[in-house]
């Protein structure tokens, strides 16, 4: 009795080093899977290894007890390499590109059209797996993006004020170039990793419903566009169910209408144009006057996103 | 009198209103066969065969026509309801920028335009082939056409006089900080001219003084509550503006409108005063196309 519970109060030297060797090489091991699934995540050109590279890498934990890493990429850095490798993979890779690689941790990119602005992930705090994209400069997730879940969902107030406010004064097409680059993404994602994406303000899809925060839109908002719009030659029509058109070059579109009922109103934008291609973003680039009445009553015109994600 | 008079007046008086019962017979089957055939022309000739024959075919007449629309006037609603469908079809190639509601049986609201907004100008009356524009809003496009020939508009004063009284307001908010050194300064004097003991001779002056400094400390404080509430008032005159530019906008389409289809205001009241000869003619010319077909 007495022998058999010393037995398991101490450990001969020998145990102790079997143990240890174990937990060292566990570690290692460790280590070495993370680095396999990170050449994979680098080198690959298969783009489902691709995106199980880049989920594996995703919340691992390389640290052991016996057996730590002084320099590691973080989760976000792993979200920046796999966006850069499938734009690169989709021989897109110029558009954007990884701009400090000489520094691990905190990697962040630029787009080609947008000079000096940086941009990198931020984990969010409700899903572990879940990542915001944003300008470095500025608190604007423009989009959230979940490689486990297979999920991105662009915010719409967020590329509004980014795109519109933030960087006003450069150059549309040079805004419009980035903003291809985000919906190529978004595209890449959905077409060859089945993912689900909001496209929200981006979508150029006619008869895409953007609702607006307020639900109501009070009479005095729909009188400052149709006056906005005589002072730049186009004519607001009277549309159906008290809503209004607005159509403008090119064949394109407005229609800002109620989708509720009386009681419980949902007042909202659609853009219809022959190419499907005008989004709302697209819209307050394209015309100054929409942009003003857009920014002059953003509280009312606020374009919603989904709040669970972004909320 | 014999009995054969009596007879032969009594059989007068038979034959009179016979013919009398058959006239208004073969009117009311007129009418009626018109309507079925959808021949408005004969239609309006019979609901007004004077006004038809002057107004509309030039002809002056030696004695009045015989009308008896009065035995049809009670089904107005339903006649004019007919009579909307070729005469709004009509109207809408002589006068696009006008659209039509019929509000109840034969009676229609005119809007102006099909813009956001557009004004009602007024009720179409089918029977008559008359606009019976809204006083108010036809006076003020006629007003803007006429201020347009000194190159004002509308609204112009009112809207100079709001703009004017917003930059004021905003003014008073700029100003606050200056307003509270300025108080701050007051106080200190005032403080000041409380501490002196002064000499008899010239304790009226310190009095004065006294009351000078309080008044312009009372002035700078009502200075500001008005720039407290100065905001609200803003908003409200910028909405004001915003209904009164609305206003001219609506305006200016209508006279754009006007001028694309008439050239002038004055060949669109022309056009209006003779719009019952002109259709009456459309549909003359219309239905001899139809016999020559």
């Amino acid at each position: 009795m007495s022998n058999e519970s010393e037995s398991t109060k101490t450990m001969t030297t020998g145990q102790l080093l079997t143990s240890y060797g174990e937990a060292i090489k566990a570690g290692l091991d460790n280590g070495y899977q993370y680095v396999k699934a990170f050449d994979q995540l680098n080198d690959t050109t298969d783009q489902a290894e691709l995106l199980a590279a880049a989920v594996q890498l995703t919340n691992y934990q390389l640290n052991a007890d016996f057996v730590v890493f002084p320099h590691q990429f973080s989760d976000e850095d792993v979200q920046l390499i796999f966006l850069e490798r499938i734009l690169q993979l989709a021989n897109v890779g110029n558009s954007l590109q990884i701009s400090n690689p000489d520094h691990v941790q905190k990697l962040l990119c630029k787009f080609a059209a947008l000079g000096d602005q940086t941009f990198t992930f931020t984990k969010s705090t409700k899903n572990t797996t879940g990542f915001f994209f944003g300008p470095t400069d500025y608190n604007r997730p423009l989009f959230y993006l979940n490689l486990a879940t297979k999920e991105l969902l662009f915010h719409g107030a967020s590329l509004i004020d980014y795109f519109v406010v933030d960087l006003q004064g450069t150059d549309v097409a040079d805004l419009k170039a980035t903003l291809q680059v985000l919906l190529k993404v978004a595209e890449i994602l959905k077409e060859h990793f089945g993912f689900k994406i909001d496209f929200n303000v981006l979508d150029g899809i006619n008869n895409e419903f953007y609702k607006f925060a307020a639900g109501d839109v009070s009479e005095s908002i729909m009188d400052e566009l149709f006056v906005k719009s005589a002072d730049n030659q186009f004519i607001l029509m009277a549309d159906q169910n008290g809503g209004a058109s607005l159509n403008l070059d090119h064949d394109i579109q407005l229609k800002v209408y109620n989708m509720g009922s009386a009681d419980r109103p949902q007042w909202g934008a659609s853009i219809h144009d022959p190419d499907q291609k005008e989004s709302f973003v697209y819209l307050l680039l394209d015309y100054p006057f929409i942009q003003e009445w857009y920014l002059d009553n953003k509280k009312q015109l606020g374009i919603l996103s989904n709040q669970l994600i972004f909320g | 009198m014999d009995r054969k008079t009596e007879e032969d007046q009594f059989s007068q008086n038979d034959a009179i209103l016979s013919s009398a019962l058959k006239q208004k017979m073969a009117y009311l089957n007129d009418l009626s066969e018109s309507i079925t055939k959808g021949n408005d022309l004969k239609v309006y000739e019979l609901i007004d065969p004077n006004r038809f024959a002057t107004e509309a075919n030039g002809e002056t007449l030696t004695e009045t026509k015989p009308d008896h629309y009065g035995l049809a006037s009670d089904l107005n609603a339903q006649l004019s309801h007919h009579l909307s469908d070729q005469l709004i079809d009509y109207l809408g190639k002589t006068y696009p920028f006008f659209y039509y509601h019929e509000y109840e049986l034969g009676k229609f609201h005119i809007y102006f335009g099909n813009w956001w907004d557009h004004r009602l100008f007024g009720e179409l009356d089918p029977i008559n082939v008359r606009f019976n524009f809204s006083e108010e809003a036809y006076g003020m496009l006629a007003k803007s056409f006429q201020l347009e020939l000194e190159n004002k508009r509308v609204n112009d004063d009112e809207m100079r006089q709001l703009g004017e009284e917003n930059e004021k307001l905003t003014q008073l908010i700029e100003d606050q900080d200056k307003r509270d050194q300025k108080k701050e300064a007051v106080r200190k004097q005032l403080k000041e001219n409380e501490e002196k003991s002064p000499m008899p001779w010239e304790a009226g002056k310190v009095k004065e003084a006294h009351q000078q400094l309080t008044d312009a400390l009372l002035e700078l404080t009502n200075i500001d509550e008005q720039a407290t509430n100065a905001r609200p008032k803003i908003k409200e005159n910028e909405n004001k503006i915003l209904a009164l530019s609305k206003e001219e906008t609506i305006l200016n389409l209508e006279k754009q409108n006007i001028r694309a289809s008439f050239g002038s205001f004055d060949a669109f009241n022309d056009s209006n005063d003779h719009l019952y000869a002109k259709y009456i003619q459309n549909l003359t010319a219309e239905s001899q196309v139809k016999d020559d077909e």
